[in-house]
């Protein structure tokens, strides 16, 4: 039996950065993932970490007004106001763990802009800023002696008289389940991308941690707000940093104007993310797109400029579509990049249930409301990921373990024999990509009851056959067949919290475009959407 | 055909067939030749590990001396190859490097302005002669004979520096000549790798690991030799075959190495003593022997 | 577009360890398909028991690093119409050097073990009472080089000294030992190099071979960091080692005859008191001398040596 302090699920930034802290207030803490830790989709993260830094000038005020106006003002005032306040330190700690972000002249720190800000206040390293960090805080995880549990699948959490008190966990190497004590639980499993096609997420992001939690009793808050990022690459929904629009690339139409002129002449490309996309979608819709893309042009800024600043984008352009940036701009298109929505949780980071703990992208502290502004995600993770282990270091002074019976563990072990033993039927990759499918059709840039309800009827055909899912490995050693099945019940949950609340919001907000209901109403709707397990709405 | 010949230090040092065996096969494919005596050593990598520009400077005034001569370099050695192949690369990237390397040379009256190439023997085979030509030099066909090639790490890798793309042939070059002779080729995962040769004054027993790995990994396929380009990798693997094998328990040295110009002589008809094959350390006797039963025609 | 799969498949349940079953695939395929893309179509529409890791398909997590037609690569960044000829099999195995877990899937617990080995993280003596640390934006861009690496153990894989000896610490540790040598924040660069260059599988066991170098799908080329951490070592006063006496003779004989000297950087690497290892070279003299072809005693020389000197001179007269 494996027994913790802290258990924290998921090891991407706000895992690590709540495994980090914890550590630091002595606690023994472990960190249980899916992957290996620098296989998290934080990797993914390009542009940059947005930081007010108020020895230069900066005030948190700005930044967080720039936030809450982004969020279409969803978001919650009080919560952005600390992550805003709390960005400083936030960032000059990772510098000081070790990140390397770009510098200026002077040695110190330098900035780009992103969109939905008037200020230059977004620290980055080349396009590869997740990746950089995330590297960085598993350095500091070495350091420190983490406990990891790494390619461990977490099937179930363990409540026992309303508290959270640990979880069932598949060793994906040995195909064993185990039980993990824990008085208190972090959820840091972050987004569900996948429940959509196409998508900049991993093949991992099928919202585990959201599922999880909803299971658990906790509801999931304003998940029809879907961030359709403005700049993936044509086909294969890569995505290419806004950092390329920060560092002054032109978006343009098939007649070559730049049409983010018309749409936002303030901010130009540099718009939040749902007018971008919006505008994108209409260029296309209008027949002033390329076979289905925009044009993302980036030659005017050099090849130097680009390889230097922007490599990444630079790399996965020539490899994927063999464009060189400096040459030729690249065709890019809206696509589903990130779920504003989440676990509900309060500013450090608590769910309904005690003990259960989320942050990061699978977490609705809220910040993001009905929009998040590129290169709020990292903060976000590093913010709350932070305050989410203070918190529960508290919490566990005053409750005692879980029973540590086997009740749970048996549960689970023979609802996967009795998915094992199903006669051959439905196939996983089937449901899910019929689903996804559906869910971007239906919840899309442009959404109307309509299409709303089309994807409504997907999520029921799926949850009739989500139960004749059969695996076809029936092995225990890396059973990855087995994995994606347990992964396609929790999208298929996901799933269902999206379209439900899509349905119920009955305006238009941030990322929440109704084409039959284009106003934004603030008189009833200025408030967040809950979806609960139980209740069908 | 004429070039400058850069034969490398190991020719002219501890691997004085291959220098006398090439010098023979040159002359029946009436290949001209005018050795470069005042080049230097092309560092090998270990120069270059202390100060890349000072390596740069003596590469560079090797194809300098061959560009004023209005000849491409042609070498036997791989590591010479990938030597200064990388060096060629780095001046054609960067004008500003180039210039500031030919400073160097300006004293002695030398500027390289990239007017010239440099390449392996094995190369000039399959490229500028060509197999058909190339055949008609020989006298007999090894059917029957069984060849595991050894290309010597800096002829395959790094291959940005060594113009695959445009001579995509050059990466099977070895197996390309062993076929021309009527050998069969015994293809192993060794091929392409370190021979040790590197660190056998560092870490002999890695070295001599490796060694014992290619050789007799090659030598379990039923290679009667191994054909090798590069003369480093000869010495480690005809040098120090016995004591690897032996350290290692993969048998008793029963592996030749060859040099490619010794293959090509022994096809050619030259005889053994010019070739220098009573002068390796594992005996060549049985390969020779197998090679004199096949009637020449 | 068609495509034609071999893929090397591995059951620990059924199969004893190092055994592998081949299984052929062909697939109609995107025209701009990657390996990963015909993989996860086998794995989605034709054989559900084939294991693989890929998570980001974007060649950032560093997940899917396998041997494609013998060499290591991402497969997610590998297309396949860039790659292959028209109509060949494309051959594709887990990575070398490493356990192989199940089908395509390796066990990462060594490659890991080897970066805990190099301390890997900042290591200040102390912090700035105030803000950041200061430092030049070129120290930063330097250290990108091995920032880019995902750990996707390509070079590993393919290394051809781990292939002999577990013990080498590795291309992808040692680059990431770099980043911390070269990172002017850290505080424990004399020491990192001592330690990489005294410790057994150190600095000084790469072979040079360029393996790593080839196959970093991220161009971190580990073998040139390792170079640069040779002669940082040396710079640092770690003089004791075959490689600092072999890279110096080397240079010696270069400088004064303009060509290799094999003998004396035989003798000279040994160093004159290992008399064992002397005793061994004489051994393979000896040997050598009888069958004609030891390296001249009075060595071979290139006839312009003088103007040799004189470049090497100029050099070491700039560097100081």
């Amino acid at each position: 039996m494996y027994k913790h302090d802290v258990l924290i699920i998921g090891a991407g930034l706000a895992g690590l950065r709540a495994a980090v802290e914890a550590t630091r207030l002595g606690l023994d803490v472990a960190v249980i993932s899916k992957v290996h830790p620098v296989r998290s989709h934080s990797n993914a993260a390009q542009g940059g970490i947005n930081a007010p830094l108020t020895d230069r000038g900066d005030d948190w005020e700005g930044h967080a007004l720039d936030t809450i106006k982004g969020s279409d003002y969803l978001a919650d005032q009080d919560a952005v106001e600390i992550m805003s306040s709390e960005a400083g330190d936030a960032v000059i700690e990772l510098e000081r763990m070790g990140v390397i972000f770009s510098r200026g002249e002077d040695g110190r720190l330098g900035t780009r802009r992103f969109g939905g800000q008037l200020v230059a206040r977004t620290f980055f390293v080349g396009a590869i800023t997740g990746s950089a960090i995330l590297h960085v805080l598993y350095e500091q995880a070495l350091k420190h002696g983490l406990n990891t549990y790494e390619e461990w699948f977490v099937t179930d959490l363990i409540v026992e008289d309303g508290r959270c008190v640990g979880v069932v966990a598949l060793d994906v190497k040995t195909g064993e389940l185990h039980s993990i004590w824990a008085k208190a639980v972090i959820m840091a499993a972050g987004g569900a991308g996948r429940v959509f096609e196409p998508s900049t997420n991993a093949i991992i992001c099928t919202g585990d941690g959201l599922a999880l939690a909803w299971r658990a009793g906790v509801p999931m808050m304003d998940m029809e707000m879907v961030q359709y990022h403005p700049t993936t690459l044509a086909r294969t929904g890569i995505l290419l940093s806004e950092a390329a629009r920060g560092e002054g690339a032109h978006l343009l139409n098939s007649e070559g104007e730049r049409f983010m002129l018309r749409y936002a002449p303030q901010y130009e490309e540099l718009a939040s993310r749902d007018v971008v996309s919006r505008a994108e979608q209409t260029e296309i819709n209008e027949g002033r797109g390329i076979e289905g893309n925009v044009l993302l042009d980036l030659r005017h800024l050099g090849r130097e400029f680009i390889e230097d600043r922007l490599g990444y984008l630079q790399e996965v352009s020539v490899e994927f579509l063999g464009i060189d940036l400096a040459e030729q701009p690249v065709p890019v298109r809206p696509g589903v990049h990130y779920i504003m929505g989440g676990i509900k949780t309060d500013v450090d980071g608590a769910t309904i249930v005690p003990g259960l703990y989320a942050a990061g992208e699978c977490a609705n502290v809220s910040v993001h409301g009905a929009n998040r502004l590129g290169a709020n995600s990292l903060l976000d993770t590093v913010v709350f990921g932070r305050r989410s282990a203070v918190h529960a270091a508290d919490y566990i002074k005053s409750v005692d373990a879980g029973s540590g019976s086997d009740e749970h563990l048996n549960e689970t072990k023979s609802r996967i024999q009795s998915l094992l033993d199903r006669a051959p039927n439905e196939n996983w990759a089937a449901v899910r990509n019929f689903m996804a499918n559906e869910m971007t059709k239906g919840i899309g840039v442009f959404r109307d009851q309509r299409s709303m309800e089309g994807a409504k009827a997907a999520i029921d055909n799926v949850d009739e056959r989500i139960n004749k899912i059969s695996v076809q490995n029936k092995g225990k050693v890396f059973n990855t067949d087995l994995i994606f099945t347990l992964e396609m019940e929790f999208m298929a949950d996901v799933g269902k919290a999206v379209v439900h609340s899509a349905l119920a919001r009955k305006e238009s907000r941030g990322a929440h475009f109704r084409t039959d209901i284009t106003e934004r109403d603030d008189e009833n709707w200025l408030k967040h959407t809950l979806a609960y397990q139980d209740a069908d709405n | 055909m004429k070039f400058a010949f850069y034969p490398g230090c190991v020719a002219r040092g501890a691997g004085p067939e291959l220098f006398d065996s090439a010098v023979a096969v040159m002359d029946r494919l009436g290949i001209e030749w005018v050795e470069l005596t005042g080049a230097a050593c092309t560092g090998a990598g270990v120069l270059q590990e202390k100060d890349q520009k000072l390596g740069d400077i003596l590469n560079i005034r090797t194809l300098a001396m061959a560009e004023q001569l209005g000849l491409p370099v042609l070498t036997i050695c791989s590591t010479c190859q990938g030597v200064m192949s990388q060096a060629d690369r780095r001046v054609r990237r960067d004008a500003d490097y180039l210039e500031e390397i030919n400073s160097y040379l300006a004293e002695e009256g030398l500027s390289y302005s990239g007017n010239t190439t440099v390449k392996h023997l094995l190369w000039v085979l399959v490229e500028d002669i060509g197999v058909e030509t190339l055949q008609k030099t020989f006298v007999k066909e090894l059917s029957g004979v069984n060849l595991a090639p050894f290309y010597g790490c800096y002829i395959v890798r790094p291959s940005d520096a060594l113009g695959f793309d445009e001579h995509p042939e050059r990466q099977t070059s070895l197996e390309t000549v062993i076929e021309a002779v009527g050998g069969t080729v015994v293809d192993f995962p060794g091929k392409t790798a370190c021979c040790g040769f590197p660190i056998l004054l560092i870490n002999q027993r890695n070295s001599l690991r490796m060694v014992a790995n290619h050789t007799g990994t090659a030598s379990e396929l039923g290679a009667d030799a191994m054909v090798t380009p590069c003369p480093l990798c000869h010495l480690n693997l005809d040098g120090y075959q016995p004591k690897a094998r032996r350290q290692n328990n993969r048998g008793k040295a029963d592996l030749p190495i060859i040099h490619l110009p010794q293959l090509l002589g022994l096809v050619m008809g030259i005889d053994t003593k010019t070739l220098g094959l009573g002068k390796h350390l594992v005996n060549t006797r049985d390969i020779v022997r197998k090679v004199d039963s096949i009637p020449v025609g | 577009m068609q495509a034609k799969l071999k893929v090397s498949r591995f059951d620990p349940e059924t199969m004893g360890q190092g055994q592998r079953r081949w299984d052929e695939f062909e697939l109609d395929v995107h025209p701009s398909a990657t390996v990963l893309d015909a993989l996860i179509q086998i794995r989605e529409e034709v054989d559900g028991t084939l294991s693989l890791r890929c998570a980001c398909r974007a060649s950032i997590c560093g997940s899917c690093g396998m041997r494609v037609n013998g060499d290591a690569k991402l497969v997610c960044k590998t297309r396949i119409v860039d790659t292959f000829k028209d109509g060949e099999t494309i051959v594709v195995e887990p990575m070398g050097n490493q356990a192989i877990i199940k089908d395509l899937v390796v066990s990462l617990d060594p490659f890991f073990d080897k970066v805990r080995q190099v301390d890997p993280y900042l290591q200040p003596d102390a912090e700035p009472d105030q803000g950041e640390f200061v430092a030049s934006n070129d120290s930063m861009v330097n250290l990108l080089t091995a920032m880019n690496c995902i750990m996707c153990g390509a070079c590993v894989s393919d290394c051809t000294v781990l292939e002999v000896d577990e013990a080498f610490i590795g291309p992808a540790a040692l680059a990431k030992a770099w980043r911390f040598v070269e990172d002017p924040r850290d505080d424990q660069r004399d020491e990192r190099l001592k330690e990489l260059n005294d410790v057994e599988g150190g600095i000084w066991d790469c072979t040079r071979c360029f393996k790593c170098v080839e196959v970093c799908p991220k161009d971190v080329a580990p073998m040139d960091r390792i170079m640069e951490m040779r002669d940082m070592a040396i710079e640092a006063g770690n003089t004791n080692t075959p490689g600092y006496r072999h890279t110096e003779s080397f240079n010696k004989s270069v400088k004064k005859h303009g060509r290799l000297d094999e003998a004396r950087l035989a003798v000279e690497s040994a160093g004159y008191t290992n008399v064992p290892r002397l005793i061994d070279l004489a051994e393979i003299g000896i040997r050598s001398t009888l069958k004609g072809k030891m390296p001249p005693i009075v060595p071979h020389k290139a006839d312009d040596k003088e103007k040799i000197t004189r470049i090497f001179e100029r050099v070491e007269s700039e560097r100081k």
